[in-house]
């Protein structure tokens, strides 16, 4: 092969989408004005000069300026929140090979917070070091056995039957939930705010608790992103690539689990994040898991804030919770995208 | 040209769940030249090709590649060695031609090193040996069958590996892209000195195109060899069930299965041979 014509970055790209850098500037504009709305926008408006001493003049004590900071724990959280379903819900798209998998779809949401009802039921605890250590153990012990009933059978864990597994199974943990709190009113009213997923109060210590696991599910996510890319290919073609299919599988999904599972118990269930993240940066970027993983969170994270800023303005002069806004976002998009997706060998 | 390997199966017996159907198959695969796979439907040759390939764990047995079981290679250093093309890989939706050809390069690449000088080398070099580097940027789901398949063994190439696996790599195209494709294995074959081992249905293509033949039947290598050995009228009654007369192939002078069926039997049969 002498007469090869020697081949540059910009002639092919088997890597950087064409239209990153303007995607990625979009991406930041929208991240700063999101975090500006979540500061200023709710059910009492801030002016510029009380959004300056909230922020920066902590000897200040006026109302406003603790609104400001009260909401800056909340902005935080909401992107910290938002960044991890996005991630979890792009690791299980791809863990699945199923475009319409989510934390909420395949069950863990609701493992997660079978958990949490129970321990709120049964165990009396109240704290949220006590709600994330519940909602992973549910979140976790909802994966392996979805993964486990998927993997029944001939073929192994395929996208189809891990789909129909974790909407069994988030069927009848559902109903548990329910059987669980319907007796018991004080569960109800503890659990009623947690269940419908919220961002609204949380504080410093939430963000700290929760931080490690963001850490390490993103670390996770991080190193299996190539060898994602080539399991997209198949299970077969990935294992001639050299790929542990199996290994593979379980990083991926331990670190989405971990996402989603510490966001749930924080926040609440807050569905269809995952879903909407995903598919908006697939759309515009391309298949490629290496940006499809940080831009789902950086999309994920502007969605979610978004949804909480909305669900402020909607709910005035109260507010409404984050996880309704984005269940009224989602459903629509979630039957758009599955009659739109074609029933491909899943 | 690439190295020579000596890719042995000993003893092999695999299956699926608690179905064996393959039966202790021994073989050795000539370094160097193209092997072909034939059998009847449900022979067990796709089975043998995927427990070669490291798809399929064997029951008992063992596969070695220079004398070293591939179950103790690490598998990304056996994917530098040997390749792989399933027969229905999965098109992720949206990807670039360059993008899926381009993924082969993973068992060469660091975790976070990155894309190399040497990998966009390969990637130009496998485009351009299946002819589909005008395609570079078009989306494989707006790609003919014979290109898809093109860009499918360009991923492989990709790979660089010095044996490579094929699972069918002409079925559901037409005769035309059927001959293309073979032809460009056959110019990798020579070129590069690439191994290749494929399973194909065609009889005649494979009798043309193949050096080496491996015939299964019920889970058992019956015969194997040059085609103008294993090709015979017995073999093929053999393990096909079919009457048939084998003559020259006009064109390559291979051997050539002419079948006998019930009608149209005009001029007796064995009258060409």
């Amino acid at each position: 092969m002498n007469s090869l014509p020697i081949f540059k970055k910009k002639d092919f790209s088997p890597h950087v989408p064409k239209n990153f850098v303007v995607v990625l500037v979009i991406c930041f504009i929208m991240l700063v004005l999101c975090v500006v709305g979540s500061l200023v926008l709710g059910s009492r408006p801030i002016r510029l000069d009380e959004l300056m001493n909230g922020l920066f003049h902590p000897s200040i004590d006026s109302y406003e300026a603790n609104v400001v900071r009260k909401r800056v724990s909340r902005t935080v959280f909401s992107l910290f929140c938002g960044a991890a379903l996005g991630i979890s819900g792009a690791l299980m798209q791809a863990v699945t090979r199923n475009p319409i998998a989510d934390p909420s779809i395949l069950g863990v949401n609701t493992g997660a917070s079978l958990f949490v009802v129970g321990g709120i039921a049964f165990l009396n605890i109240s704290t949220a070091n006590q709600y994330i250590l519940l909602a992973l153990a549910g979140a976790m012990l909802t994966a392996v056995f979805v993964f486990g009933i998927g993997s029944m059978g001939r073929g192994g864990a395929t996208p189809l039957k891990l789909v129909l597994a974790g909407a069994a199974t988030s069927a009848a943990l559902s109903s548990l939930v329910t059987a669980i709190m319907i007796p018991r009113s004080y569960v109800m009213d503890q659990f009623r705010f947690w269940q419908v997923g919220s961002v609204s109060s949380a504080n410093w210590s939430d963000i700290t608790t929760f931080l490690p696991f963001l850490i390490i599910g993103i670390l996770l996510g991080i190193i299996s992103t190539t060898a994602l890319n080539a399991l997209a290919l198949g299970d077969e073609v990935a294992t001639g690539l050299g790929v542990r299919t199996g290994m593979l599988r379980l990083i991926a999904a331990l670190a989405a689990v971990l996402l989603c599972g510490a966001t749930t118990a924080l926040a609440g269930p807050i569905g269809f994040i995952g879903l909407l993240a995903t598919h908006v940066m697939r759309l515009i970027m391309g298949p490629d898991m290496r940006f499809i993983i940080p831009m789902s969170a950086i999309s994920g994270a502007i969605i979610l804030t978004i949804s909480d800023v909305c669900g402020r303005l909607l709910g005035s002069p109260g507010e409404l919770e984050v996880g309704v806004v984005t269940a009224f976002i989602g459903a629509p998009i979630l039957i758009i995208l599955a009659r739109k997706a074609k029933v491909r060998s899943l | 040209m690439k190295p020579k390997h000596i890719f042995q199966a000993e003893k092999v017996v695999a299956g699926y769940d608690d179905k064996t159907v393959i039966q202790e198959i021994s073989l050795e695969i000539p370094s160097n030249k193209i092997n072909v796979i034939i059998g009847a439907n449900a022979c067990g040759k796709s089975t043998l090709l995927k427990t070669l390939a490291r798809l399929i764990k064997p029951i008992s047995g063992k596969i070695t590649l220079d004398g070293k079981a591939i179950s103790k290679v690490p598998p990304k250093q056996l994917a530098r060695i040997v390749g792989l093309l399933p027969q229905s890989p999965i098109v992720p939706e949206g990807i670039s031609v360059a993008d899926l050809v381009g993924r082969g390069r993973f068992p060469h690449q660091a975790l976070f090193g990155g894309w190399t000088k040497k990998d966009y080398e390969a990637v130009a070099e496998a485009m351009e040996i299946m002819n589909i580097t005008e395609l570079a940027n078009q989306h494989i789901d707006e790609l003919s069958g014979g290109q898809r398949q093109r860009v499918w063994i360009a991923m492989a190439l990709a790979q660089q590996t010095d044996i490579l696996f094929l699972d069918e790599p002409t079925t559901f195209l037409d005769i035309t892209y059927q001959v293309e494709i073979l032809d460009l294995l056959t110019d990798l074959n020579r070129r590069h000195g690439t191994t290749i081992v494929m399973v194909l249905h065609d009889i005649n293509l494979s009798a043309r195109y193949a050096d080496h033949i491996f015939a299964l039947n019920k889970g058992k290598l019956v015969a194997d060899g040059t085609p103008s050995r294993v090709i015979t009228s017995n073999l093929i009654k053999d393990i096909f069930g079919l009457d048939c007369t084998v003559i020259k192939d006009p064109i390559s002078g291979s051997p050539f299965v002419v079948p006998i069926g019930r009608h149209h039997v005009t001029y007796g049969t064995g009258a060409l041979s």
